[in-house]
Order: structure tokens, then sequence, then C-alpha cells
């Protein structure tokens, strides 16, 4: 087998952004765009300070989260490693981007050039296929399959090799064939020390980190005082610590926000419409809530004309499988609101539990987020879906004198379901807390967490005790109460992926050896644990 | 190659010039007549030091050929008012009409005589960036050297900017222009804020990175943690501008901790003057007769002159003996049995002081790390050890020091040039394998490589080109009017002269006079290509304004800038990828351009003109024609001019003297003349071959890296420890200055001391400000300094979209950068908006905290401050030039001054 692979001399990088000009020029790209560029760390406190240049881009995972979540199948990865594009199937629906533990996607809506107006070379090198879609690196596949087209060895003949390690003028980057023994870059990492970039989420990403000779000590110097500058914030981190996702705004959120609420009303109205009267407004509203949150997401995406493509990935992408759920749900759910057979409605509310699933499965997919990707968001983004149906119910049943004996029912679900809300908050900040997550998410989290408390658990519980203690007041008192469940979940959800979406950062495992001495202890800096 | 399909596609191979540390080979892809990518020039791979590769800034040359901002047409100026506020109102025009204007102009300067009434010339010249400007500017030398006497001392940057003490003194040395560790083999370096990651082009990055690979330990000494010092083994924050004192210890070390057998003995009797007698008025004992320099023969106790064959010198004692020395002005002082130690001796005395202990107040470093660097140093140093070089056997010494910017320049660049320089004559470590290496002249003749420009001069040292300071041979009368001559010997007299001397007072003669010197009038014409002074140099302000005072002035213009915003014509020349030239590649050159061949490169045009844009050969040619000068400008093509000789022993493809030639054909003779030079006349392919192939090497033997052979082979030694020679004919420039009644110059004349003595260069600084300024310098409490960039460096590419780009990926570009801890104390935070005022002037910009800058200090990377040059004036970037004051209390006895202010920084507005 082959798997190319690049390989980056720390210890030799000198942060000159030669290679990314020259990815620039070899693929290109926009401005801003930078499939390769060259990270520049300090880490330490003054006067025992080491500053650290690191070559990032795309990693070519072996299993890369990218290719999991694409629902185009667009992003595909072939026999020898290399993780492609295909701009002709991607929607740009940016999750791809979102789920890149690396930063190394990048969506461009439309032409924008060096200056005002387009130049010559601009002009000739344009390529509308690439507007509106995800692109990244390619490790230039163009050249390598060239290269292997006309019996060149990529990495060792430069027509055949990267254009970002063919321009290194410090020999810092070397591309090859990890699966062969005998490569230039099996034999530089069987040398050297080496490490991968977030290698504990488990993506085996295709790009080391050269740090060392292997001959040398295995000891670290005593010069970069990581942990205690860290902590002090007193490192220039800008660009290299988590920051917020740009990707996915609030359009992205509605999915989420209206899709939560809308499919929770949707599971009461169904379920209740077993032993109630006429519920079915309140499941058209359902519908209509979720189908606004799709819509909204429509506005998102690059291409929304191929929107159809987001059905080709149900045997990876959370969101394919969001997607043909929906398909299935929504004349299902019409049908049973029609014809309120009870079987139509049970299978109904199914299938809106599991587009509830599907959307917290989207974001637990997306990789690089750490405040998403953990376990305990799952259930959260399931339950606060249900209880804001609880609440959104009790809202509508409020006018309702009829419905009041079933707005006390599902009075006491919400109640329960709130409950359960606020312990698995709990716990899934202290699962964030425990596993270390980015301080910026962790910081707006816990800015939320007192007002979640308040309006999302003990305002509604004080409310709906009320309600039950004076009879008159419990259709307002109920309704208020829902109201406030509703909005503490869907204002969570909108935080969590607007507000609270840092992305992984980026993270060295040993700073270098210079010449002479030892390598460093590991940097990563804007995260609550290293 | 791969890529898309294209319509048609080529590449065209040409060469990188736009930084001192080239020239490089590269490759632009050219589809549909468009260049659309730079690549490494892999066909160099084997000749080229950094396997024909090319750095950032190349690939800034296509948006540079397309970017909408280029002015691409003749263009005068209609406002004949000039300055910052006045909108030049410039309008196109033909090239018959700029070409018309400019020769009428020429010609009426040439009737005028080419001097004026105070014997400057009437025709001045600024170029940019360390001479590499001629690698585009085609023939215009020739046209200058048809022209005669050109004024080129208005002064872009350099002395201030450049390494302009190590340019001098490493030239007097050892044919060091600019100085490099012999970094393939070298083990240890200390390196004094030498930026060379950032400026030390591919080459110096190859050879560093490689360098790490084997292991060399790099130990950066500066301020702030430049990319170099992110690169090195060790950063060691030193305070600015107190590096001698940290050198001065080191030798201290050397000399009083370390027993003398760890010194190289055989080295300093035979390679150097430390066994020399030195006389009691500090000139070397010489005998009476000879008047050669004596020293003592250990065998027999006599002295004896220093090249009698077959003795042992003493390199330590006092010894009474007889003899003379020789002042200033050939005043003979006899000596009967007289006392006299060597200079080595003396130099032992000189720094028993100077301890680890007394620098680690000044530097603010602890006297351990010093004491540890020094023996480090030392026990790198392999002293006694050999290497064979293409069959000769050389003494190995891995051991360098570097010194960077504001180190080796201005007060305090004699001192550290001397110690650095001395530090290696100490283990040998001085144009041997593995050590400090000198790799370019520009100052002594010939110039085209080291080797030949040795030859002996007095005193068993090599020949110096030093302007004369006897009484009948001093230029009284300045030739250019930063009196360059006239005041600084050791700045000679070749066509680099001019720019290196002290180019500052150029600028401020056009405002002040200087007591006894002509009145610095304005030049009639001024050219100006590839520079742009008003921003680039000190205290803009004034430059910016004495610049808007001169009666016409020439640019040829890539866009508009600062300077051309008082030029009366603008010239529109061809930009780097559409020129036609022929250049000198290989041997050794600035910086780390240490190769294994030389020959020749063609700057092929890879795409058309855009615009009217004319090859600079064409604009010289057109000149030339239009000022009468034709065979005088093809014969100075004849002679080299142009880069090349046409003619050699068995070949001649000289230029017919009258007539006019077109570009090609210009190239074209130097084509075949540069294949016939490389092949002893065998071979004589011209301009087709050379944009087949794209260049043309032989062989540059590495033993020619190093100057110690040579100097062996005529019995010469470096002069060092005891400047006994700079020493006189600074008593002489004193007595000639004086004589003139001259006295402004004399804190400058204190610094011809034979053994430098340390000088506190911060009280300096701080009491030359409060004395100019007025002000009570304590309110002044940080250091400014600056770095260099690589992408930026030289490049004259600010205007450059990508270069912007990338160079914004590099922490520092465009910020203030500060100490985390001192910003707190002030209440500053990271992203702020500050003004950071000297006592000169103030800058705003944004405040990047980092943790890599000592408390005390500031620094703002590169030079911006544009208010004309497009999409750069939009950077808001802060720029120290501005706050930097040009005075003569800060300039040295070499004209040179440093990157270096007093500032204080006051928070405008929170980050955004």
């Amino acid at each position: 087998m082959t798997r190319w692979a690049m390989v980056a001399d720390l210890e030799r990088c000198v942060g000159c952004q030669t290679c990314t000009a020259a990815c620039r020029h070899a693929n290109a790209t926009s401005p801003a765009v930078q499939w390769r560029k060259v990270l520049d760390i300090e880490a330490g406190a003054y006067p025992n300070v080491s500053r650290i240049f690191v070559p990032v881009g795309c990693q070519h995972c072996a299993d890369p989260p990218c290719m999991h979540v694409c629902p185009t199948t667009a992003t595909r990865q072939r026999a020898d490693g290399i993780v492609t594009v295909d701009y002709d199937l991607c929607i740009g629906c940016a999750y791809c981007e979102i789920a890149c533990p690396y930063q190394a996607r990048f969506l461009v809506h439309k032409p924008h050039f060096a200056f005002d107006a387009e130049m010559q070379n601009e002009a000739e090198r344009a390529d509308p296929a690439r507007f509106g879609v995800a692109q990244k690196c390619t490790f230039c596949s163009d050249r390598v399959d060239f290269g292997l087209a006309n019996d060149l060895t990529p990495g060792i003949d430069p027509r055949a090799t990267p254009a970002c390690v063919n321009s290194c003028i410090a020999d810092a980057l070397h591309f090859g064939d990890v699966d062969d023994p005998d490569s230039n870059v099996s034999r530089l990492l069987c040398e050297q020390r080496s490490f991968r970039m977030h290698a504990e989420l488990e993506t085996d990403p295709g790009f080391h980190y050269l740090y060392g000779n292997a001959n040398g000590e295995e000891q670290e110097s005593v010069r970069p005082a990581a942990d205690s500058a860290m902590a002090g914030g007193q490192i220039r981190t800008r660009g290299v610590e988590p920051s917020l996702q740009k990707h996915w705004d609030w359009k992205a959120a509605s999915n989420f926000m209206c899709g939560g609420a809308g499919s929770g009303l949707f599971i009461f109205t169904a379920l209740t419409s077993l032993w109630y009267g006429d519920l079915v407004p309140f499941g058209w509203a359902a519908l209509g809530i979720v189908a606004l949150g799709l819509s909204i997401l429509m506005l998102k995406i690059g291409r929304p004309l191929r929107f159809i493509y987001v059905l080709l990935q149900p045997q990876r992408s959370w969101m394919t499988r969001e997607a043909w759920i929906a398909a299935a749900w929504f004349p299902l759910a019409a049908l049973a609101l029609w014809s309120k057979w009870p079987a139509l409605l049970i299978a109904a509310a199914g299938f809106a539990v599991l587009f509830l699933c599907s959307q917290a499965m989207i974001l637990q997919a997306a990789k690089g987020i750490p405040a998403w990707r953990i376990a305990w968001a799952v259930p959260l983004i399931v339950v606060t879906g249900l209880a804001e149906g609880s609440g959104l119910f009790l809202a509508a049943t409020a006018p309702f004198a009829a419905l009041q004996p079933l707005a006390k029912t599902v009075a006491v679900i919400a109640v329960i379901l709130t409950m359960l809300r606020g312990g698995i908050w709990r716990s899934y900040l202290a699962a964030l807390k425990t596993r270390g997550a980015p301080t910026g998410a962790l910081a707006v989290l816990y800015g939320y967490r007192p007002w979640f408390f308040a309006i999302g658990l003990a305002l509604p519980l004080v409310l709906i005790v009320a309600g039950f203690a004076v009879a008159t007041a419990a259709a307002p008192l109920f309704a208020i109460a829902g109201l406030c469940i509703t909005a503490a979940g869907v204002a969570f959800k909108f935080i969590l992926v607007t507000r609270a979406a840092f992305n992984q950062g980026f993270a060295l495992v040993h700073t270098p050896v210079r010449g002479s001495g030892y390598a460093g202890p590991a940097v990563k800096p804007g995260w609550s644990l290293s | 190659m791969p890529g898309k399909p294209t319509h048609d596609e080529r590449t065209v191979a040409t060469y990188c010039y736009q930084c001192v540390a080239g020239p490089d080979l590269l490759k632009v892809r050219v589809e549909d007549n468009i260049a659309t990518e730079i690549t490494p020039n892999f066909d160099a791979a084997t000749i080229h030091p950094a396997g024909g590769k090319v750095c950032v800034k190349a690939f800034g040359l296509v948006q540079k050929a397309y970017n909408p901002h280029r002015i691409l047409y003749p263009m005068k100026r209609t406002n004949p008012k000039k300055g910052r506020n006045e909108d030049p109102g410039f309008v196109r025009i033909s090239w018959e009409e700029a070409l018309t204007l400019v020769a009428d102009r020429l010609n009426a300067a040439r009737a005028a005589g080419l001097t004026d009434e105070t014997g400057y010339p009437r025709v001045a010249a600024s170029f940019g960036g360390g001479g590499t400007p001629t690698a585009y500017m085609g023939t215009l030398p020739a046209f200058l050297s048809a022209w005669g006497p050109v004024d080129m001392s208005f002064g872009s940057g350099q002395g201030v900017k450049c390494y302009h003490s190590e340019h001098l003194y490493g030239e007097l040395w050892h044919r060091g222009f600019t100085v490099s560790p012999d970094t393939p083999l070298c083990e240890y370096l200390v390196s004094f804020g030498a930026n060379v990651e950032a400026s030390g082009g591919v080459c110096g990055v190859k050879r560093h990175a490689d360098a790490r690979k084997r292991g060399m330990k790099r130990v950066q000494i500066e301020p702030h943690l430049s990319v170099t010092g992110a690169c090195s083994a060790e950063w060691i924050p030193i305070k600015p501008k107190t590096d001698s004192a940290f050198l001065f210890a080191m030798i201290h070390v050397f000399l009083h901790e370390h027993p003398r057998d760890r010194l190289d003995i055989p080295f300093l009797e035979d390679r150097t003057s430390s066994p020399y007698l030195i006389g009691p008025n500090g000139l070397f004992m010489r005998d009476a007769v000879t008047r050669k320099p004596l020293m003592i023969d250990s065998a027999t106790g006599r002295a004896v002159p220093f090249d009698t064959v077959g003795i042992d010198p003493a390199l330590e004692g006092s010894f009474v003996v007889d003899g003379i020395e020789v002042d200033a002005d050939e005043e003979i002082i006899a000596h009967k049995a007289v006392t006299a130690c060597t200079a080595f001796t003396q130099l032992v005395a000189h720094v028993k002081d100077y301890s680890p202990e007394w620098a680690a107040a000044i530097c603010d470093v602890p006297a351990a790390t010093i004491r540890r660097i020094a023996d480090e140093f030392l026990a790198h140093a392999r002293v006694g050890e050999t290497i064979e070089i293409e069959g000769m056997t050389l003494p190995l010494r891995p051991v360098s020091i570097s010194l960077g910017k504001t180190v080796n320049n201005g007060w305090g660049g004699y001192e550290c040039c001397w110690a650095r320089t001395l530090i290696g004559c100490l283990c040998g470590a001085l144009e041997v394998p593995g050590s400090t290496l000198g790799t370019t002249v520009r100052l002594n003749r010939p110039a085209d490589n080291r080797w030949s420009s040795v030859k002996p001069g007095p005193d068993g040292f090599m020949q110096y080109p030093m302007n004369p300071t006897s009484k009948s041979e001093w230029i009284s009368r300045p030739t250019a009017r930063s009196a360059h001559r006239t005041l600084v010997p050791l700045v000679a007299d070749s066509a680099w002269s001019q720019a290196l001397g002290p180019t500052h007072l150029a600028w401020m003669m056009q405002s002040e006079d200087f007591d006894k010197l002509p009145v610095a009038t304005p030049p009639d014409v001024w050219f100006v290509y590839r520079t742009n002074p008003a921003i680039s140099f000190w205290d803009t302000k004034a430059v910016g304004e004495a610049m808007a005072k001169f009666p016409f002035t020439v640019c040829f213009a890539y866009t508009r800038d600062e300077t051309n915003h008082v030029a009366d014509v603008l010239l529109p020349d061809c930009t780097d990828l559409e020129g036609l030239q022929l250049l000198r590649i290989g041997g050794t050159k600035y910086v780390e351009q240490f190769w294994d061949y030389q020959g020749f490169a063609l700057r092929a045009p890879a795409v058309p003109p855009q615009g009217e844009a004319k090859d600079f050969t064409w604009i010289a040619t057109e000149l030339a024609q239009r000022t009468g000068l034709l065979a005088a400008y093809n014969a100075a093509i004849n002679r080299g001019a142009a880069g090349v000789r046409l003619s050699g022993k068995s070949y001649d493809f000289s230029l017919a003297p009258e007539a006019k030639h077109d570009v090609e054909t210009i190239w074209d003779a130097s084509c075949r003349a540069a294949s016939a030079e490389i092949t002893d006349g065998a071979e004589s392919q011209g301009l087709d071959w050379f944009r087949e192939h794209g260049f043309r090497v032989k062989p540059f033997p590495r033993l020619r890296w190093y100057l110690y052979p040579k100097l062996v082979e005529q019995k010469l030694r470096f002069e060092q420890p005891y400047q006994e020679q700079l020493f006189r004919i600074g008593k002489e420039l004193g007595h000639r200055l004086h004589e003139q009644g001259i006295h402004w110059w004399d804190k400058q004349l204190a610094e011809y001391e034979p053994l430098p003595r340390w000088h506190d260069l911060n009280v300096l600084w701080e009491n030359a400000l409060a004395k100019h300024y007025s002000v009570r310098i304590a309110d002044y409490p940080f250091w400014l300094i600056t770095a260099r960039s690589m992408q930026y460096s030289w490049g004259g590419n600010v205007g450059i979209q990508i270069i912007k780009e990338v160079a914004d990926n590099v922490a520092g570009h465009g910020s203030v950068v500060m100490n985390h801890a001192a910003a707190e104390r002030l209440g500053i935070g990271d992203g702020d908006l500050v003004e950071v005022r000297s006592p000169l002037n103030d800058t705003k910009g944004r405040v990047m905290l980092c943790e890599g800058i000592r408390p005390d200090t500031l620094l703002m990377i590169g030079q911006f401050d544009h208010w004309v040059t497009p999409y750069a004036k939009d950077f808001h970037a802060p720029s120290m030039n501005a706050l930097m004051p040009m005075l003569l209390d800060l300039t040295d006895a070499t004209g040179s001054s440093a990157d270096l202010v007093k500032v204080k920084i006051t928070r405008l507005e929170a980050a955004s």
C-alpha cells in the first residue's frame, strides 16, 4: 500500500512563509486562502521563551472526520490516503470545515482579488468551480499523479512533489510514502523523534512533525515554562489558540433551534393526539417550525441549487441521515395529522425523535469543535429538544380550557424533562472541564449557566408549582413556564453553535531542539487543560 | 508539467535579486503570455547553495507585474510646488516628451559644468537596497560612467540601516565587506542580533538549517526574540547597544581566565601583529632604517623587523629597545633604550577590567552566562586541529561570531567589529574553515573576488585604499555632498564609497551649514530608482522636506510613492519579469552566498511589459544618445559597466562605439562575452543560448572562501589586535580638519583608538537626545529598535498584496511589539492603539504583546509609514524612521548611526 504523508521538521522551519506563497501560486487560491501556512507560536515567559514555526494544513487523515460528515460524498479518500474534494458535488454546507480539527478547509463564496480590480494572472487562473464549495490542500495530487504516470517518485522528483515542499528553503518540508519503509519520509521518521498534532482525536493524521534527533537524549529543556505562562495567558497565541468557528452562523444554528423545539412539539402533539381531540394545528405548527429551520439553513449553503446532493451519503453522514429522516418524516407526519391514525401518529412521533437524535449526532460528529463532540452533547440536545417541545406544548395549550387537564400532565412531564436537562447539562459541563476544552468555550458556557438554570429550570419549576397551587392561574403560569423552558433551550443551542463553538486550535506535543539542547514541553494554548 | 490543460504554457528561467542576500534562480510559469506562478529553478539544484530555490519575496513578482497601481506611462508634474501636501498633478506624456525633458535638463547641467560652483556634481542618483538595483537597471551604470561625476551620497537608509562599521572595518581587516560564519563547518556561533533567518536569504536559511541538523549551537544575543533567535539553541535578551561590553568580557575571559595554550599561539605570532612592539606614544616601534615594525626574537632577545626570517617572536612582555615611532604627518620620534611592550601585552592589560561581572551590570546578562558563552566558544574552537580543503591543509576552527544591524553600525560598531575579529584571531578562527569569513569586497579593488584584492601593504598587513589624510593629498573640498572622502578615510574611493559615507550629512547639509565646508547645493538633476528615502531614512520628515527643494527629480517609478511624490518626471521601467539583463552569479557574495560555482544568469523577459514600461537598457541608451554620450556609453559597456567585459585575450564582442544598439544586441554581446569568459574563449554562445538554459557556470574553488591561504602565500598578517594605522590617520585627519577650522567632527576623531575602550552608549544616546531636544530623558523610558523581515526587506514590495498577506502570518509585522509585563504595568492591552513618541516625532500603531522582548524595549519590524504608496498607505503600521533624529552626536567616525532611539508610549484607544 501507499500512504502519502507530509513530514515537517520543526528544527529546520524558520516560518518564512515561502511554502504559503508557493501554495498560493501553484493552486491559484484566492487572497487569504492559505491551504498551507506556517504558524508562529510563542511559549514560555520572559526570559525563558520559545518561538516555534509550525507548518499546518490538511493532514490527510486516514480516518478523516471531514469525509465522515460530508453529506454529498464530495469529500473522499483515495487509496493512497489523499483526501479529495469534488467541487462538482460539494454543496458548500461547511460541515467538513467544522468537523476538521486542523482548520484546513476554506469556503469562498465569490471571487475576490488581491487588489480592487482583477489582475490578468487572476483572470487566467480563475476557477468558478471553486466558489461556494469547500476547498483545501490536495497534497498537489495532480503533481503526484503526473509523477506516478511518468515514473517519477513523489517527494523526490520536484515534478511529482507538492509545491510547498519544492519551495521550502530550509528543507523543512518533506513528502513521501510512509508505508514504504525505505522512503525518504520513513527514514526521517525513523532517524528523528516525531509527533502528530491532535493525535488524541484518533483521526490518524498524515502530517508528522520532527522535533529532534532520535539519538538525542529524551529530556526536555527547562526553557519554555509553558504551563505557568499559559495559565496566565501570557503568550502570544493569536491564530494558534482555539477560535470561534465562523462557518456556521445563526442560519445554521436556526436548524438546531427550530429543529429541536419543532420536533419536540411534534412528539408531544402526536402522542397526545392519541387521546385528545383535534391537536392537528399544533402538529402543523411543529412541522412548520422545523421546516423554517431547514429553510433558513438553505440560505447558508454555498451551492443551494445542489441541495439535493445532501442525500448522497447516508452510510456515514448524520447530515444526510437528517435529510433522509426529514424526507420520510414530513410526508408521514402530514399523513398522520391528516388521517389521525394512531399507528401513523406514533410512527411520525418516532421519526421526530430520530430527527432530533440526528441533529444531536450532527453536532457530536463535528470533531473540530470540542464543545460539540463530547458524548454528553447528544443527550443534552435530545433532552432539551423534548423539553422545548413540552414547553411549547404548554404554551400552545394555554388558551384552550378543554386542554387544561392534559396541560397538567404535560407540565409534570415538562418538570421531569427540565430537571433531567439540568442534570445532563451539569454532566456535560463537568465532562468538558474534566477532559479539557477551549477556555473560550468554557467561558461562554459558564457565562450562560446561571441564565440556563434561572430561566430554564428554576423559574419554570416555580411557575409550574404555582400553577398547580393556584388552579385559576394555571394556564398562564404553565404557558410562561413553557416559554421559559423553550427559550432557555433555544438560546442554549444558539450559544452552542454560534458562541461556544471554539475550534480545536493548534497544539504541539513538543517544542523542537534547535541545533543543540533538548526538546521543550508541550504547547497547547487556550485550553483549560493541556 | 502537471496542471490544468492550457492553451499555451511555458516556463522562463530568470533570477531574483530583490535583496542583498541574492541572487537566486527561479522559473516563471507563463500561460497565454501571462505570468502565473513562480517556482524554484531545479536545473540549478546542484550548483546553487540553496538548491535553486528562492525565498518568499520572489513570489510577489507575479502580482508586481500586474499590480493595477503600476505607473504604466511616462508622467510629468504639473504642480510646480513640491511637498507632502502638494498634489503633484502628474499627467501622462509620451516617452519622447519625457526623455526630452530629462535630456534637456542633463544637457543644461553638462553645459554649465559637471560640478557646480561648490564643487559638487550637478547630477545625483540614489539607488536602494545595498546595490541590488544594479541587477535591474540594465546599462544605466554605463550611462552614469559615461556622464562623469555623479553624487550618489543622498542616502536612502545606508549608514543607519546597514552593517556600516562592519563594511568598512571588515574590508580593512579581512576583506569582509559583509561577514559570515563558515556555516557549513561551523559548530558554535554567537550571534549578536544578526538576523540571518530574516536577512540571510535562501542560502543563509538553508545553510543554517543544515547546520542545526548537524548540531551547530547558535546563541542569539538580542533584545527581542527574532525569527533567528527563535531558531537558535539559546536566546539571551541583552540590553540594546551594550553588545561591546559582552564581547569585551569574552576577550577578558580568554585572556585572563584561561591558560595561554588554549589560544592559537602560532596564529597570533605569525598571522597578527600581536608580537609587534608598541612605543611610548602608542605607535609601533620601528626599525630606524627600514621603518618596519619591530618584534622581539625570543631566541636572541633582540628586536628585529617583523619580517625577519627564522625568528621566534615574543608574544608577550616588555622589552628595552631602540627604534623610532612614526606619528601622524610622518613625524619621527626616535627612542633609545625605551621600554616597549608587545601589542598582545597591551591588549591583555587593556581588557583586564572588562570582566564578565563588569559586563553583567551593563548588559543586564548574568556574569555566569557571559562566562559560559566564552568558555563554550573556546571549547568548540578546536585549536590545533586541521582540515583538508581541495588538497590544502588548513586550520579548522568551527567557531564564529555574527553581528547584526545596530550592533555593527553607529557608535559601538568599531568596538564590536574589532572585538569580534580579535576573538577570531585569539583562537585562530578568522578566514579559516569553520570560522568567521568575509564574503565580498566592495571598497578594495578588484571586486570580482576576495583573493585578487589581497595585496601586500605596509607593516606586513594587506594594502587598504584609505582616503588620504596627508597634508598634500587630503581632499579638503568634498567631491560629494556627504563629504565622505574628506571625513572618512576608511570609506576609500570605489564605486561604492559615496553610498557608504555619512550619507545623512548630504541630507542635513541641505538645511544646515557645516562650518568650513562648501554650502551644499541641491543637485540640478536627481535620479531615483528602487528606493524611497522619504520613508526609509531616519528623520524622514526632514529628508522629505529636503528633497522637495530639489529642482528636477527623475524617478524610475513602479507605483506612486512618497519620494516620487516630489518628482518632476516619472519613467516606468520594466519590472523584474519584463526586463532583460545578464548578471554575475556565484563565487562569494553578500551574507551567506558562498557558491562552489561562478558564472552568469540571464533575466529573460518572461512576459511583455505592461503599458508603456520600457526596458532599462533602452532608457539608458536613449539618455546616452540624447546627451551626446553614446560613444562613451558604449565604451563603458565594452569595459564591463554592464557586468561583463566584452573583450578578452582571445575574444572581442565589443559594441561599435558610435552606433546606437538595441537592447538585445547589447545583451547578446554580453552573453557571448560571458560564455567566452567562462570557457576561456572556447565558446561564445549568445542570448539565445542563455534564454534556453538560463545560466552558465564554472567551478569556483572552495579554497577561495578562505582568505587565510592567500595571506600565508603572501606572508601577510591580519591587522589585529592593535590599530596603529587607524590611530595615526585619525590624528592626521584631525590635523587636517583643524587646519581648516573644522571642529564639529572632533567627537568622531576620538574614535580612532588603537585599542578601543568601552563607551557607555546608552548614556551617549540619552545625552544626545536630551541635549538636542531639551527633554527629560527619563520621560522616554523605552528603547525602540527595529528588525528586518524576510518578506519585505529590500524588496520594495510593500504594495504587493501577497507579501502583506503572508507577512501577517509572522508575528510582529505592522505592530508595536511590547513585553507583556511592561504593558500590564502601563495598562496597555494586546491590540490597543498607542502613540510611540521620541523626542523628535511620533508614530502610531497597534500593540502586540509577547514574552519574547525585554521589558525596556519596543520593536517595530520593517519600514512603513507610507502615505502615498498605494495599498501600503492603508496599513496604518508604525515605523521608527520618523522617530530617528539625524544628529552628528549620534554619528560615529565611519559616518554611521544605528536604528535606536528612546521613546515613550501612550495608550490612545482600546483594542477593536
